[in-house]
């Protein structure tokens, strides 16, 4: 089988605008493996509480406007929960070996996949994508749906925002140095349990954005908290863990491994993105870019 | 003086609970109620599916337990098989050996369906399957002991492959779910299509993972090999995935699709009107079709007690809920090889008309409904229109191509 130019460059967009989201999401959960040394786990379960929540914000105001509300508010609720979490919860944990927090981390995606359950029921749920993004555009002959583009537009827009906000800002300051030498800043003078909640919530807040943005793209179910997970932490893993350019290369390699796999060879799409994991983790069993830990 | 103290409570607990027990109700002769298992997915994205199910039993058990069966009740324990083989087959172990059940009903995942049917054919214990599709069930791994009432991938593909053997479309494109249904229904369908019209011409596959979330990347490969038309082989929340890669690429307007269950109600109605129209699509059962008395009745007592209208488990379930009951007055006893014998051939009213048990494969014969979903002002969701009705009978195997299958086996 043969292609034009047009499908390749298609099909790599495609990938391209896939990884975006992955991308948001990854940051956020990198971003609080990188300073709390938290793993967790219960990342996918804000990000689908954020999809779902999306699908709520949505239903309550008429016409387009609405998913434009929800992709502020829905990340917003997202971050107010993991904000509960960390304080009544996270906070004692801290100090409890990286098993341990696996663990509870897991236990807490349950319980938010049972509460996500409670609250808004086992049937699928799906969210439209703003009038101005439907339908498809045409991009040298073959067709490509405009939602992606703006995903393909929003994803180094939060990499800036992200960028900006650890080099320039205070806490994003501390915080980077938290993930180096969390004692250290503490002898300092800095309330380092505020400093890891403002991360812990900024990391959680992206895994909100993540699930409002992918909203439109899929059907909003049970269980897409764990398809997720999976793939972010392989992600952060071969990126190099905290790194947050190391989230961005992990995701681009995963997304258009998978959309170029799809394209050349469909029946074993699947196999493409770990067999890259494979490979970068042969070459560099700490990651492509440095890592914090 | 402690001691005594704590002495006369015990004793005064002890005879306060002795007296509990001789007040007991004792039942006397009464017979013992049927008691059935129902293993399902009641977590995840199949909970949709599997709790349809549970409210059309529910529904059915209701009217049959105020006649009552044997002069007994029906009643049922469930236990959630959360879509894994080896859960499934250790919860069905549970309903068996501890809760002692008469009979086994359930289970959404073929692959579930077949592991439990392979384990109940050993205990010689009746396994009703009645949302997994696949054809082996009653086909190649069917025993004495597995009765299917839903349809199965062989009919649906069957329906599926006729239809598309009459339009136009030489190269195809097979797209689906990595799983034990969606290359069952790929198969049949294909097999069908390619005996009635020998030209067509498969010119790629793509298979993605069970509850891949972007389809984009498939649809739009897909898209790039130009074929005249597609099989996607996809079910549940990869349906709505699908129809939505299909919507935001334009897919539809461009090449025509088939795909079994399109037309599903639980599929369409989350989509609202923003689910592509002209996909051709075959179903068991809608809620809106046949708009017959039997079937408006029979939404009408699902929606008052549910609060909405039936999905295909539930009217499979419901069938099957009265296939039991009658079986077992037929049978005059709550014994199993009995029951087995009164539901060979059974048959039983059900919304879309009579439904009869096949006595030589245990595979309940179901109409398809063959449609295209389309707007229609009088709902909010897409529905299917321009049904056409395939009566069970064309659909299925015949009695001797199964005795072949399972010969081979």
């Amino acid at each position: 089988m043969t292609f034009g130019g047009a499908e390749l460059i298609c099909q790599l967009l495609v990938g391209i605008s896939r990884s975006m989201i992955l991308f948001i999401v990854c940051a956020g959960l990198s971003f609080v493996l990188g300073v709390l040394r938290v793993p967790n786990i219960a990342h996918g379960s804000l990000y689908m509480i954020g999809a779902f929540a999306t699908f709520s914000i949505t239903k309550m105001f008429a016409g387009s406007t609405g998913f434009w509300i929800a992709l502020i508010l829905a990340p917003l609720l997202v971050a107010l929960v993991s904000l509960i979490a960390e304080r009544a919860l996270f906070q004692h944990l801290y100090q409890r070996e990286h098993l341990m927090l696996l663990l509870f981390t897991f236990a807490i995606s349950l319980i938010l996949g049972d509460l996500v359950k409670i609250v808004w029921g086992a049937e699928y749920k799906s969210v439209s994508a703003p009038a101005l993004l439907k339908g498809s555009i045409s991009l040298l002959g073959a067709s490509f749906p405009r939602y992606n583009l703006f995903l393909i537009l929003i994803g180094p827009l939060v990499a800036i925002a992200l960028w900006l906000f650890t080099i320039k800002t205070k806490i994003g300051k501390i915080s980077r140095a938290a993930a180096v030498d969390r004692e250290m800043v503490g002898v300092l003078g800095i309330n380092v349990s505020w400093v890891f909640a403002i991360a812990f919530v900024i990391g959680c807040y992206l895994a909100g954005v993540g699930g409002a943005l992918v909203a439109p793209t899929v059907s909003i179910t049970l269980g897409m908290d764990h398809t997720l997970i999976i793939e972010a932490f392989l992600i952060v893993i071969i990126g190099g863990l905290g790194n947050m350019w190391g989230a961005l290369v992990g995701s681009l390699i995963f997304g258009i491994t998978h959309s170029f796999g799809v394209l050349f060879w469909p029946q074993f799409a699947i196999v493409f993105p770990y067999i890259a994991v494979v490979i970068v983790l042969l070459l560099r069993p700490k990651g492509l870019l440095k890592s914090v830990w | 003086m402690r001691k005594g103290i704590v002495r006369k409570v015990l004793i005064l607990s002890v005879s306060f609970l002795a007296l509990l027990l001789l007040l007991q109700p004792v039942h006397v002769n009464a017979q013992r109620t049927i008691k059935v298992g129902i293993l399902d997915t009641y977590s995840g994205p199949p909970a949709v599916y599997g709790n349809d199910a549970l409210n059309g039993f529910k529904l059915a058990l209701n009217e049959i337990n105020k006649k009552g069966v044997l002069g007994a009740k029906i009643e049922f324990t469930t236990r959630d098989d959360k879509f894994k083989v080896d859960i499934g087959l250790s919860m069905a172990k549970e309903l068996v050996m501890m809760e002692k059940v008469d009979l086994l009903v359930g289970t959404i995942n073929s692959a579930v369906s077949l592991a439990v049917s392979d384990y109940v054919k050993g205990e010689k214990i009746p396994f009703i399957v009645w949302i997994s599709k696949s054809e082996k069930i009653t086909g190649e791994k069917g025993h004495r002991y597995v009765f299917c009432t839903s349809e199965n991938t062989y009919m649906a593909g069957k329906a599926g492959g006729v239809a598309l053997s009459k339009k136009p479309y030489v190269k195809y494109w097979i797209a689906g779910d990595d799983y034990e249904y969606g290359h069952a229904i790929a198969d049949a369908a294909w097999r069908n299509l390619k005996a009635l019209k020998p030209k067509v011409e498969l010119i790629g596959q793509s298979w993605w993972k069970v509850g891949e979330p972007d389809l984009i990347p498939y649809i739009t490969a897909i898209t790039s090999a130009k074929p005249d038309a597609v099989i996607f082989a996809t079910g549940g929340a990869s349906m709505t995935n699908a129809l939505k890669a299909i919507k935001s690429t334009g897919m539809s307007e461009r090449i025509p699709i088939w795909i079994h269950t399109a037309t599903d109600h639980a599929v369409l109605k989350p989509l609202g009107k923003e689910a592509p129209e002209g996909v051709m699509g075959t179903m068991d059962y809608h809620f809106y079709h046949p708009d017959t008395p039997a079937n408006r009745a029979f939404v009408k007592a699902f929606q008052d007690a549910y609060g909405n209208p039936p999905g295909f488990p539930a009217f499979h379930a419901y069938v099957t809920a009265h296939l039991i009951a009658k079986s077992f007055i037929k049978a005059g006893a709550i014994d199993r090889e009995k029951f087995i014998k009164a539901m060979e051939g059974m048959k039983v009213d059900s919304p879309v008309g009579e439904v009869e048990m096949r006595a030589c494969d245990h595979q309940a014969v179901l109409p398809m409904f063959l449609g295209v979903t389309k707007k229609v002002p009088q709902y909010d969701f897409i529905i299917s229109t321009d049904i056409v009705t395939v009566p069970g009978k064309e659909i299925m195997p015949t009695c001797e191509e199964i005795k072949k299958v399972r010969g081979k086996s």
